[in-house]
């Protein structure tokens, strides 16, 4: 795999710029984000009720997912339909461990990913021989599948065999949450660190020989192949990486909800989880989060306001055509961009015929959104 | 293992279910050959026809048959109208954006849906058609004419569809643009023409599904918009491509799914069977991994 090296530099263009040093513009990025973590953990618990609380520690949860299912569609332009059966799968493995087991919570959590894991690799590994459509579809049918088996064997409640179901338990005992964070405000931060850690993991992979392989195996599979890159290899990591964090996503999901229920993870939920990573941008990693708030805080706010959520159901329908068709890089990249040329427009305005220094317009060279995507 | 006799009785329904399905994917393999769209609102268009029938039966009091034919032709307005505005847009893309896009669809009808026929305060709908009531008994088998006509549908669509493929202009001018649009257009066929002649053909479909689907299975949105993954299995077993192992795979289907509800041990599982079989069909055709530059993908 030595050559693997060059393709991803082929891939980035021949000549790499010299190594930058950390100028003020580049250490500007990870401020804005810890202090935007700062007051997610600190300040956010002590403005929200607890209603919104609840509904924010989903948000974590789900932008997990939608993190997974980005790195799918968004790097290397596999679309998976079954995420939330994996979800699912993370789940029960983290509730299964938890009953039976007191270890402390992290490592039910890493458990719960390293399974889960293995089982999306193992169901990947033959998946991947299929492309583009087929995969996707083969995914639905196994998240299908993972479903209708589910709601069968059932989600643990402290039973005894190797399901941990006991159908007939009265005082079903709630799945525990860790010593530290027992409460819902710390059980909030405590999800929120997690989702912190796991974009880390995503972005040390993007960042990195992983990434670089991803991005020439979703511009075209045979150049990449072509380029020495062991395609398989990659795509099944990507598949792992996606399966380990929904995994994870899975045994904080567990925590959060202290009862787990099949119908909770219907296929459909698979179809509009793809439809948010969609809307949100499924090349940004800030995307995931706009999917989870999408996803998870809308159903919060119109439930609170009386309005039924099909309206939101209706509203994702749109977006994914909305996107499909004219913005295939999603609201992480539209908002931004649009809000661009209002400030452009404005300045236009207020401040006719004065060019700001060092703003000369610039062609930004962009990736994966210009491309038409690997999805595209 | 019980007897025998438990298991005649779910010949007869998962024929009558396979042949539903048949009809189902022999509608989404025609429309994937001619315009390349996996069309995932199948289900849902025919679920939300069949509520509409439903709702003008219960509460203008029309006949029957009205009823029946607004199920239809509003599945067929619905994807036809779809396949207007956005098959043109998306022409050129990926197959698999072409299937998530109608995924878009999906899930507009389906919050329509369950806005308009809210699934909650125990409602139960049905749709009866008159055929449940008469019927025959073939030994000691019960058999409705709605089943019959579920198998019958399903056969006739078949080879109905062979027929056209094979003999007619249009079904020609489908075939050609299943190997190639461009050069199809080249040639003067009018390739929008006959996109929309597949997207309503593909509608009607969804629609006379939906109304046989509603009456044989449930009529409920989720249930109903979501069998098309049921009938989805049966043309990926045919990898898309021929209406006659679509055909063959759909009565499988229907029959495995129905001849495992005697069985206790594997009862619960039995609706894993569409998922299951697709997943293991696709598997084993696909072990020779081809990497091609065409547009059409695995």
């Amino acid at each position: 795999m030595a050559d693997t090296h060059t393709a991803g530099r082929t891939a980035t263009g021949p000549q790499r710029p010299p190594l930058r040093r950390p100028d003020a513009r580049s250490l500007v990025r990870p401020a804005v984000i810890a202090v935007l973590l700062l007051f997610v953990l600190f300040a956010l618990p002590q403005l929200l009720s607890l209603y919104y609380i609840g509904a924010m520690t989903q948000v974590a949860v789900y932008a997990i997912v939608a993190l997974g299912l980005g790195v799918l569609v968004g790097r290397v332009g596999l679309v998976s339909l079954g995420q939330v059966a994996v979800l699912a799968i993370g789940a029960w493995v983290a509730a299964r461990l938890l009953f039976a087991t007191s270890l402390p919570y992290p490592v039910v959590l890493l458990g719960a990913g390293v399974i889960t894991m293995v089982l999306g690799t193992l169901i990947g590994l033959p998946a991947l021989r299929l492309r583009g459509l087929y995969l996707a579809l083969i995914t639905l049918m196994l998240a299908g599948g993972i479903t209708v088996a589910l709601a069968t064997t059932n989600f643990p409640n402290g039973g005894s065999g190797f399901l941990g179901y006991n159908g007939s338990s009265v005082h079903i005992p709630p799945i525990r949450r860790p010593s530290i964070a027992a409460s819902d405000p710390a059980y909030f931060r405590y999800s929120v660190l997690v989702a912190a850690l796991m974009f880390l993991l995503v972005l040390a992979h993007i960042r990195t020989r992983p990434g670089r392989a991803w991005a020439a195996i979703r511009q075209s599979e045979l150049t990449a192949l072509a380029a020495g890159i062991n395609t398989t290899l990659y795509k099944l990591w990507a598949f792992a990486l996606a399966s380990f964090i929904t995994g994870v996503a899975g045994g904080v999901l567990a925590g959060a909800i202290h009862y787990l229920y099949s119908i909770d993870f219907p296929t459909q939920d698979s179809i509009t989880l793809l439809a948010v990573v969609l809307m949100g941008g499924a090349y940004s990693l800030w995307g995931a989060v706009v999917a989870a708030l999408l996803y998870q805080l809308l159903p919060a706010l119109l439930n609170n306001w009386g309005v039924s959520s099909d309206w939101l159901t209706i509203l994702f329908g749109i977006g994914v055509l909305q996107v499909l068709t004219t913005a295939p890089a999603g609201l992480a990249d539209q908002v931004p961009k649009d809000l661009g040329r209002l400030g452009r427009l404005l300045r236009r305005r207020v401040l006719p015929g004065r060019v700001l220094p060092g703003r000369v317009p610039r062609k930004r060279l962009r990736g994966p959104s210009q491309s038409g995507g690997g999805a595209g | 293992m019980p007897s025998w006799a438990y298991f005649q009785p779910f010949v007869v329904s998962g024929l009558a279910l396979g042949g539903v399905y048949a009809l189902s994917g022999v509608g989404l393999v025609v429309l994937y050959r001619a315009t390349g769209v996996v069309y995932l609102a199948f289900g849902a268009v025919g679920a939300m026809g069949a509520l509409i029938a439903w709702s003008l039966i219960k509460d203008t009091g029309v006949p029957g048959w009205v009823g029946w034919l607004v199920c239809v032709l509003f599945a067929g307005a619905v994807t036809l109208a779809y396949g207007m505005v956005f098959g043109p847009a998306l022409a050129k893309r990926d197959p698999l954006i072409k299937a998530v896009a109608t995924l878009g669809l999906t899930l507009v009808l389906f919050g329509v849906m369950d806005l308009l026929w809210t699934s909650g305060g125990g409602q139960s709908r049905a749709i009866a058609l008159p055929t449940d009531n008469g019927g025959f008994v073939v030994g000691q088998l019960q058999v409705n004419w709605t089943q019959v006509i579920g198998l019958g549908a399903g056969i006739a669509i078949t080879v109905v569809t062979g027929a056209f493929l094979r003999y007619t202009k249009l079904g020609t001018a489908m075939r050609a643009m299943a190997n190639d649009r461009d050069i199809t257009a080249t040639l003067g066929v009018p390739v929008r023409r006959v996109e929309a002649a597949a997207w309503l053909g593909c509608g009607v479909l969804g629609g006379v599904a939906g109304l046989l689907l509603a009456d044989l299975v449930a009529l409920d949105a989720t249930t109903l918009t979501f069998l098309v993954i049921s009938s989805l299995a049966a043309a990926l077993i045919a990898r898309l491509r021929s209406i006659a192992l679509t055909f063959v795979a759909a009565i499988a289907i229907g029959l495995i799914h129905d001849l495992l509800t005697p069985i206790q041990a594997l009862s619960n599982y039995r609706d894993m069977t569409p998922f299951v079989l697709a997943a293991v069909a696709l598997l084993v055709l696909s072990r020779r991994s081809v990497i091609s530059l065409s547009r059409e993908e695995a």
